[in-house]
């Protein structure tokens, strides 16, 4: 055998698909590079901005709680505008994610305008529905509630759509063969087993919608979040830290029932079972549920026992709907004076058209340059923090609980304050820009990739690690070996997503003053020239696509 | 039973003293075990679901501690040995595990170049990371067991019997002295079952390697060992030379012990 002929039997080849994942994180080092000079960022700077945000809290504490009652009615606004937007995009979605799945389209026509009314909504950001719908319908809780209803069918309906098409096909064609209609056929196939997914979508929502309509009261859509704006605007620190506290009480009480309630649904039970931490209880439960299953057959029963999983998905569901009623009955909305006002959000979205590049081009450009910068320092920066973070928290790399416990609670604490809330506080302690935006960006990425790493982390197979342990690896040769590959496809998964979380939220930033084309939006907005907020929102809209459509180009490369 | 130690000490490849597992919920997993086995001696481990097979397999290179009794292994006392030492050891003990335990998303000359890492320092990400000389050995293993055509392959796309070959290659890799193999056969089909333990009996042949092998088939067992060990709720009930073996007298270490184990016996003996 000749020396090349050898030499290239002992490298691997060198295929298509590593040569564009190559260029793919060439171009990424680049672009976080370019757009860190662009910015001027340095981390002494960083590091003297975040002394000028330590100082600002301290100025903030003790917080104050005179104004108490008025927080409480405005978090209980928020949360209602959340159940209905909810409900509104529960009730939207459902039609379109029957019409976008392959298994229940009923023509590739229909399917396709589905999928593309799906992939609209979640390109436009919430916060600007919201500005929309206030002039069109006035400021008020219902703007809010329709740009979370409309904003939601994005990711709503997207994961309907998966979950009908994940149905498995066996059941659905049992059912064809016995003669049934197309419609019998979803009801009695499809939908029972897409169902447990749903609910968890839709519980997921809701968690992401409360923590959007804290913010909707910055473009005057309703909820909290302008008491904290005037607040600090009025230098009245003590009353802001007390509304941002209740917000993040209620968050954070929201994420770790909803997490609870998800796994619950989606039959984690079994897999508790396993664990001994959670023994006794999950035991009961498996026990019961063996008990109950087994009556039902012997009884010859004619409808499904009361397991726990169907005890919990029920519970779930009426506890929303009621939520849903008290919220329609008694949120702050006057019905009879605002729903004949409907007609007039078509007229504002017809003033969009045609959209207006001229007037403020140059603006325009250095906007949008600025908050895709901003989203990509905030991502960059963001997942430095939050690969060694989420080490410590996953639980099967960092064997001493009381450090990943204490990480969670460091990240579940960010987490609970909204990301443009920590936005509008960067931005009062180090005045307007982009780098206070970015920086409150970078804060909000770390703790949640963070929390979707250490999951990603915590779902490696342990049969390969042990076996690298044992032909005599040390821990960190192991952890190369066998952990890294394995994560590595949910770590460019979950970068994939974050960005194109980012860039639509950096869009926004620049209505608290976070710097970027938010600003640019807003104005246009004040001053009634409509056809620039049409053409932003277009520039807005082209960002986003080009990022999904990045995003579908390395998907493909990594499967 | 019969006793085998009339070898001298530098001939014996392992050698187990009143060796005991209790683990941390107690179970007792393995009670005063004693087992000598000499250098180049290939062995079947043979026993009930739960009798203690695996943990002893475990217990032989460190993945569990002992709770009593001592364990050496080429003249090294895992019992005692930590950190260093008994990554060192390791590194000459080859450990085939039933699920394979290959990283899925790697090809399987990557795989097979993990099995030097004892050798080296410091962590190694990919093919190109590992010196020329350890990729032209991991070739060798790999054409050893018959798939070097396979050798930048994926691993998660070979089929199981394939799998497992690329493990064997991995701990070929280490140019152990020991093999311990845990039920490497029982999640392949009777075809590539043969295949391995062929496989593994030519390559002891061949380097005078010492074998333990936990396995299910008795027939297997007989046709295959120099030697076989039963285990019974944690104690060695059967250690005799295979030759010296009927079917008969080593189906009695499924036998009923009077415990609740009693259900799964019955089911064995019929099945067998
Ligand atoms: N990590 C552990 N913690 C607690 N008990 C364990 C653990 N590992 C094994 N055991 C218990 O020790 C006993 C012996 O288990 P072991 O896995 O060694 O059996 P085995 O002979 O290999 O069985 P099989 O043929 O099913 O693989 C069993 O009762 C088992 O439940
Ligand atoms: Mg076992």
């Amino acid at each position: 055998m000749s020396p090349s002929a050898t030499r290239e039997r002992l490298s691997p080849p060198i295929t298509a698909t590593q040569v564009q994942l190559f260029i793919f994180t060439v171009a990424c080092v680049a672009a976080f590079v370019w757009s860190w000079i662009f910015l001027g960022m340095s981390f002494s700077g960083i590091t003297s901005s975040f002394g000028d945000v330590s100082r600002l809290v301290k100025r903030m504490v003790p917080p104050d709680f005179s104004n108490l009652s008025n927080i409480v009615d405005a978090t209980i606004e928020t949360v209602w505008m959340a159940v209905m937007g909810t409900a509104g995009a529960i009730v939207l979605s459902f039609p379109l994610a029957l019409g976008a799945a392959r298994n229940t389209s009923p023509h590739p026509t229909i399917r396709y305008i589905c999928r593309t009314v799906i992939s609209l909504t979640r390109a436009v950001p919430d916060l600007v529905l919201g500005a929309v719908f206030v002039s069109a319908l006035s400021i008020g809780p219902l703007p809010g509630v329709l740009a979370l209803a409309i904003h939601s069918i994005g990711m709503v309906g997207k994961l309907f759509a998966d979950a009908i098409e994940q149905a498995a096909e066996a059941p659905r064609e049992a059912t064809i063969s016995v003669g049934a209609t197309r419609r019998q056929t979803t009801r009695a196939s499809i939908l029972p087993q897409a169902m447990p997914s749903m609910i968890a979508t839709a519980l997921f929502r809701l968690e992401i919608n409360i923590r959007a309509s804290t913010v909707l009261g910055l473009v005057g859509a309703g909820g909290i979040g302008v008491l904290i704006q005037t607040s600090l605007r009025s230098l009245d620190y003590e009353s802001a830290l007390g509304a941002v506290a209740v917000i993040f009480v209620v968050v954070t009480a929201v994420e770790l029932l909803s997490v609870r309630i998800r796994s619950a649904i989606l039959g984690d039970a079994a897999a508790l079972a396993q664990s001994s931490r959670h023994g006794w209880f999950s035991q009961r439960i498996i026990a019961r549920d063996t008990r109950v299953n087994r009556k039902s057959f012997e009884t010859r029963a004619l409808s499904p026992p009361w397991t726990w999983d169907r005890m919990f998905s029920t519970a779930t569901i009426s506890g929303f709907l009621l939520a849903l009623a008290v919220a329609v009955l008694t949120i702050d909305i006057d019905w009879a004076r605002t729903v004949p006002l409907m007609p007039q959000i078509i007229t504002v979205f017809g003033d969009l058209f045609p959209p207006d590049f001229t007037t403020v081009r140059s603006e325009m450009v250095t906007g949008i340059v600025e908050s895709v910068v901003i989203a990509v320092i905030a991502t960059g920066l963001g997942l430095l923090i939050a690969v060694p973070l989420s080490l410590l928290a996953a639980r099967n790399i960092m064997t001493k609980r009381i450090l990943s416990t204490v990480t969670r609670l460091v990240m579940l604490a960010f987490r609970g304050i909204p990301e443009l809330i920590i936005a509008v506080i960067f931005v009062s302690a180090m005045g307007l820009g982009p780098v206070p935006g970015t920086l409150a960006l970078t804060v909000v990425t770390a703790s949640f990739s963070a929390k979707l790493f250490a999951e990603a982390l915590e779902e490696v197979d342990a049969a390969p690690r042990e076996a690298v342990l044992a032909v005599g690896a040390g821990k960190i040769q192991e952890f190369f070996a066998s952990v890294v590959p394995q994560f590595m496809p949910a770590f460019t998964g979950h970068f994939l997503y974050i960005l194109d979380v980012n860039l639509r939220s950096s869009t926004v930033l620049g209505i608290v003053g976070g710097g970027g084309i938010g600003f640019l939006l807003l104005n246009s907005m004040r001053v009634l020239e409509f056809q620039t907020t049409g053409a932003i929102v277009m520039a807005i809209f082209g960002i986003v696509l080009a990022i999904e459509l990045i995003g579908n180009w390395v998907r493909q490369l990594l499967r | 039973m019969q006793v085998i130690n009339t070898v001298a000490d530098s001939d014996v490849a392992v050698k187990v003293t009143s060796l005991s597992k209790r683990f941390p919920n107690g179970t007792l997993a393995l009670d005063n075990v004693s087992l000598e086995v000499p250098r180049g001696q290939v062995l079947a481990l043979i026993g009930l679901s739960g009798s203690g097979k695996s943990t002893l397999l475990r217990t032989l290179n460190g993945l569990h501690a002992p709770t009593g009794g001592k364990v050496v292994v080429q003249g090294t006392d895992v019992s005692t040995a930590n950190g260093k030492s008994l990554r060192k050891l390791r590194h000459h003990i080859g450990f085939v595990f039933q699920q394979f335990g290959l990283v899925g998303r790697a090809t399987c000359m990557e795989n097979v170049l993990v099995g030097s890492l004892g050798s080296l320092r410091g962590p190694r990400l990919g093919v190109r990371s590992y010196p020329v000389a350890l990729r032209r050995k991991a070739l060798e293993q790999l054409e050893r067991v018959g798939l070097s055509e396979q050798a930048f392959q994926r691993a998660d796309t070979l089929s199981g019997g394939q799998m497992q070959r690329v493990a064997i290659a991995r701990s070929l890799m280490q140019e152990p002295s020991v093999l311990l193999a845990d039920e490497p056969v029982a999640s392949l089909d009777p075809e590539s079952a043969n295949q391995v333990l062929d496989l593994i009996l030519r390559i002891a042949r061949e380097d005078g390697m010492t074998v333990i092998c936990t396995l299910h088939q008795v027939e297997l067992a007989l046709g295959w060992s120099d030697r076989i060990v039963g285990l019974r709720a944690g104690q060695v009930v059967l250690d005799q030379m295979n030759a010296q073996l009927s079917q008969d007298q080593v189906m009695e270490v499924y036998r009923a012990t009077g415990t609740p184990m009693q259900f799964e016996t019955e089911s064995a003996l019929q099945s067998a």
